[in-house]
């Protein structure tokens, strides 16, 4: 599947696709939860920050891909480096064709190809991502031999905020700044939340939150990135952010602050610390199961 | 007694044919995490666009590495033994062992090498955590002929692997002899009351105390460099040590998980019960100064103090590693001896 960016099509027909990626996203949350509630596990919350953000990307003719052939040599290297995001991606990957939807019904089953984390195993997945802070340094990796190899593929990297406490992210920041790769696009969850709290506290006395993450775009862009700062559930902000994600002009890697909320979509989840890791049931999951067929 | 005196070594006659290799794989790269070397100047001179120095940055040298795994490139990186291996240690195991990619991790100064340099660079439990890690092979080498000779092979080789390189030059033990590098050993020396199973730099050290005991005791004793610790070529130790009457290891490293702990777990999975001696270090950390040979003579593992073990135990003694206090002379405890 190789289609053109959104911005060559006309007004109304951005309309149509914004509407097709919305239904689109719909069905992602609700295959995430059914998929979470049946396996009793899955990041569900984290899972619905990126909804929109992996949707455009997938669906929205921003990456290059070819499901048949998911080593295609001129795909783009998308690394979902929140590797717990892995149960949002996978629906969009069977969805696409890269593997049986069939998978997904038995997720982290006996025999099956899908666990919590991304693996590098799975078809449309390039790399193992559960452990934080691994995306990046291999991200600049790809990016490095792509230009040796005159390669015009791009390097994706999907980071989640809170895995930016890792430290390795910064050695590979400080790097690629350094080498200027044209050709790596950084996209940051910014969903503002860790396991314990907030990424970005407004109190330094509760002693359970995280140290604090901003000014994150002035971090990127004192490391040598061009940053970008939208609302990443916005269709329209996603696609104005990464229209010329291609372009040569460009001599800095880019780095997508792409602001979120953690269980966007619902209600019981939304921004609430208890449901990183948590799966619904009884009342509570009818109430989610409603709040996304609204969506 | 000052520091161990540098001149050209192993890693750098492993350099000077890995160039040779360069010069006809334009797919090979070499990172650095700002380690340099006599030799490695001739890369960043003659493959500018294939030589990178991330910094001191060991957890991108190993991802980096990895994302160039990838795309096709064979991949050397290149830091200080303890660097390369321990300080990345997660991205070793994930970003290299567990996707399989052919990469090629170098660390110099194994053991005490850096000597003088304090528990952050002694390298004594690599050993033990990269043998945990699926898919990787290490080496350990004694000289320059085989650290050279080992080159070609790891290049041809897309498995990821760990080579261990000591820091100083060392004495030439393959020169003239020569050494079948696919074989992962070698028996240097044949001896049927007793045979010295070692590695790296106590390879010499071996050698000589099977001298030493020839002459004092009139033993005859082997000695086998492991220069391949994973994969053990278990086939080739087993029919070397047929017909020996007793075995030692010895190694310049934590006994826990070292090269004797792998010769003895070895043996139990092949149901040989033969008597065994370790020789290596005792659970602690060395805050001791005045070189490496000082070092070897505070926790036992000189040549006399080798000697007077194997000695003692062919005598009937106790074969366990010999007691050093447990408070050393500035109060650091020194751990538990046994």
């Amino acid at each position: 599947m190789k289609t053109a960016p959104l911005t060559s099509t006309s007004h109304s027909k951005a309309s149509e696709m914004e509407e097709r990626l919305r239904r689109k996203a719909q069905w992602v949350r609700s295959t995430v939860l059914e998929m979470a509630v049946k396996a009793h596990s899955g990041h569900i919350s984290t899972a619905y920050s990126q909804t929109e953000l992996l949707v455009a990307l997938y669906y929205g003719g921003l990456l290059r891909f070819d499901a048949r052939n998911p080593k295609w040599n001129g795909r783009d290297r998308f690394i979902l480096s929140k590797g717990q995001g892995g149960i949002g991606l996978y629906p969009i990957l069977a969805d696409l064709g890269y593997f049986p939807l069939s998978e997904l019904e038995n997720f982290a089953g006996v025999g099956n190809l899908l666990g919590v984390h991304a693996e590098w195993n799975i078809p449309g997945i390039e790399v193992i991502t559960g452990s934080l802070g691994h995306g990046l340094p291999i991200a600049t990796g790809m990016a490095e031999a792509a230009l040796m190899n005159r390669d015009e593929h791009l390097i994706v990297c999907f980071l989640g905020d809170a895995e930016l406490f890792e430290g390795s992210n910064w050695e590979a920041a400080i790097y690629a700044g350094h080498r200027g790769y044209r050709n790596l696009v950084c996209i940051v969850d910014r969903n503002g939340q860790g396991v314990l709290g907030p990424t970005d506290p407004t109190d330094r006395r509760l002693a359970a939150d995280n140290p604090r993450l901003n000014p994150l775009d002035k971090k990127f862009k004192a490391f040598g990135f061009e940053t970008r700062e939208i609302d990443g559930h916005s269709f329209s902000e996603i696609f104005e952010a990464l229209r010329d994600m291609r372009s040569s002009k460009r001599k800095k890697p880019l780095m997508i602050i792409a602001n979120t909320r953690k269980g966007h979509g619902a209600s019981l989840m939304e921004g609430k610390r208890l449901w990183h890791y948590r799966v619904p049931e009884g009342a509570d999951l009818e109430l989610t199961r409603r709040d996304i067929s609204q969506m | 007694m000052g520091s161990t005196k540098f001149i050209l070594g192993m890693r750098d006659q492993f350099f000077n044919e890995l160039y040779k290799l360069f010069q006809e794989d334009p797919q090979a790269v070499f990172i650095t995490a700002d380690n340099g070397a006599p030799t490695l100047d001739q890369f960043a001179r003659d493959f500018p666009d294939r030589f990178f120095n991330v910094g001191i940055a060991e957890q991108q040298l190993i991802g980096m590495a990895c994302g160039m795994a990838f795309e096709g490139k064979k991949v050397y990186v290149y830091a200080i033994a303890p660097f390369v291996s321990l300080r990345c240690y997660e991205q070793v195991k994930l970003d290299v062992c567990a996707m399989n990619l052919p990469i090629v991790l170098i660390g110099v100064g194994a053991g005490y090498a850096y000597d003088i340099m304090g528990p952050s660079h002694h390298t004594v439990e690599d050993v033990s955590i990269m043998r945990a890690l699926p898919n990787l092979k290490i080496y350990s080498m004694a000289d320059g002929r085989s650290a050279g000779e080992l080159a070609a092979l790891v290049h041809h080789d897309r498995s990821p692997q760990y080579i261990r390189f000591d820091r100083a030059g060392l004495p030439e033990v393959y020169a003239e002899r020569g050494i079948d590098i696919g074989e992962g050993l070698t028996q240097l020396r044949s001896g049927s009351d007793l045979c010295i199973v070692t590695s790296g730099v106590m390879v010499h050290q071996a050698l000589t105390a099977a001298d030493l005991l020839h002459q004092s005791a009139g033993l005859n004793v082997g000695v086998i460099d492991v220069f391949r610790l994973k994969p053990l070529n278990g086939e080739a130790l087993k029919k070397h040590l047929h017909n020996v009457a007793r075995v030692v290891t010895l190694e310049e490293h934590l006994l826990a998980g070292g090269l004797g702990s792998l010769v003895a777990e070895w043996m139990i999975d092949e149901d040989l019960r033969m008597p065994t001696m370790r020789i290596g270090q005792d659970d602690r950390f060395v805050f001791d100064y005045g070189g490496r040979k000082a070092i070897w003579e505070k926790y036992g593992l000189d040549v006399g103090a080798v000697v007077a073990r194997i000695a003692g135990w062919m005598r009937g003694e106790s074969g366990k590693v010999v007691k050093v206090p447990r408070l050393e002379a500035h109060g650091v405890p020194q751990g538990t001896a046994y």
